[in-house]
């Protein structure tokens, strides 16, 4: 398996701690976001550089901070971060800030990164914060992408603006904010139900195990 | 006392470093985004004076301003205000400034920019129109700003065969007024040429593109017709 070769700290928030599926952070630019793939894919990969700049430079100022006012200096130091991206993809990246202009703000008040600042990165070492911001990142990209697909192809028949079958099959209110909410709702549920069979399975098979273990042992007694 | 001043000062610290970085860097970035802001805006010009149908670039290339400079020698018409103009007929206004070119033809096109309500908001368009105060033609229209539309829906808007069916709209129609088909009442479509005659009587068709977004192009229609209502005040025809 592939997770299991992850570090705990990357496979933490891809998986078992998914900011969006398992954890429930970000809603607002999760529904809002995610009209398309593409818009997806964005909004992640945008949330995901700004995660990690800002976990590294929380970890390396952690013993500096005064306890008490470590929730404001997080604010400053996330809010400057986002409006320098801001600045910059608008001089330098034009094109791909007119695709994400609108988002990036939107950065600023997700909730993730001020929780990742405040859960990990405040008590943890540089090279571990880095990669908790890439689980959660890319858990967080992921799910995007994921949601982002659904409603697209399903809404507008398209996957990346690409066709798939056009205008034959269009469901309008998975485009619509109803949309998001219902994906999401499904696919929560279908990984809970994934996640709960998975464990019933478990269980099931070290019943069976005892059960072996006791009737050998009686056959032995 | 003294713990809380300290607290102050290191937050006064931080806050101050991240101000120091964020004017650097707005300071970098400034020249650099307002060059990127004039060529989206030179782009949108060189467009909408453009041929549709030929693809032919109806102004001398030279004549293209390449710098906020020589944008500004071409202004037609500015107002200190935002506004040149609102139209309360059509919930719309057109921006400061109107740019006015020399075509090769020896004819004048002015090319506006403007608004009007769409379904979130305004839905800005920039229009080249071609001629004098006697007939008036609207050769081209470019979306310049769409963002609250309904992505799927309204949002096509900026598609290309949307926006075709808003080029070249003669006089007599812009005269009357734009419609959309869905306000004017009329038969779907068929082919081409009706659509073509259905712009001849002032209704733009659109329904067959656009399922269940009427609300966007009659934003776009009556930024359209804002327009033709402040060139007609200008020019002073009839």
């Amino acid at each position: 398996m592939i997770m299991a070769k992850l570090p705990e700290e990357l496979s933490n928030g891809m998986f078992k701690n998914n900011p969006i599926f398992i954890q429930a952070l970000g809603m607002c630019p999760t529904l809002a976001t995610t009209t398309s793939a593409t818009n997806a894919l964005g909004m992640g990969m945008a949330t995901l550089a700004v995660l990690i700049m800002s976990n590294v430079v929380i970890s390396l100022i952690r013993k500096i901070v005064p306890d008490k006012i470590r929730i404001p200096v997080y604010v400053i130091i996330i809010a400057g971060f986002v409006t320098m991206i801001d600045l910059l993809m608008h001089g330098f990246l034009y094109d791909l800030w007119k695709t994400l202009g609108l988002f990036i703000p939107l950065i600023v008040v997700n909730c993730i990164i001020l929780g990742r600042a405040e859960a990990y990165a405040s008590k943890n070492g540089v090279f571990k914060s880095i990669l908790d911001a890439l689980g959660m990142g890319l858990g967080f990209a992921g799910a995007l992408l994921l949601l982002g697909s659904v409603r697209e192809i399903l809404g507008a028949g398209t996957w990346f603006g690409l066709p798939l079958w056009g205008d034959a099959f269009n469901v309008f209110i998975m485009i619509l904010p109803p949309g998001a909410f219902i994906t999401l709702g499904l696919l929560v549920a279908g990984l809970n139900w994934i996640g709960i069979s998975k464990e019933e399975k478990r269980k099931q098979k070290e019943k069976e195990a005892k059960a072996a273990a006791q009737a050998a042992e009686k056959a032995g007694a | 006392m003294g713990n809380y001043l300290k607290m102050g000062l290191t937050l006064m610290a931080f806050a101050m470093v991240v101000a120091i970085l964020l004017s650097a860097v707005y300071t970098i970035t400034e020249d650099p985004i307002a060059q990127s802001e004039l060529n989206v805006k030179l782009k949108s010009i060189k467009t909408v004076l453009t041929d549709p149908t030929s693809g032919e670039l109806l102004i001398d290339e030279k004549d293209i301003p390449e710098s906020q400079a020589k944008l500004e020698g071409m202004i037609w018409k500015q107002s200190d205000e935002d506004k040149l103009f609102t139209s309360d007929k059509y919930k719309g206004y057109c921006a400061s400034p109107a740019y006015q070119f020399t075509l090769k033809d020896g004819r004048k096109a002015y090319v506006i920019t403007g608004a009007s309500v769409g379904y979130g908001g305004y839905v800005t368009i920039m229009c080249s129109f071609i001629g004098d105060a006697d007939t008036l033609e609207m050769l081209r229209m470019e979306v310049l700003d769409y963002s609250q539309e309904t992505p799927g829906l309204g949002a096509k808007i900026a598609e290309e065969p949307m926006k075709e069916r808003f080029f070249e709209v003669p006089d007599a129609a812009l005269k009357d007024s734009l419609k959309v088909d869905k306000d004017a009442g009329v038969a779907p479509a068929q082919t081409d040429a009706q659509i073509n005659t259905y712009k001849d009587d002032g209704v733009i068709f659109i329904s067959d593109l656009m399922t269940g977004a009427t609300i966007t192009p009659r934003g776009v229609a009556n930024a359209i017709n804002g327009m033709y209502e402040y060139l007609e005040q200008e020019l002073g025809g009839e």
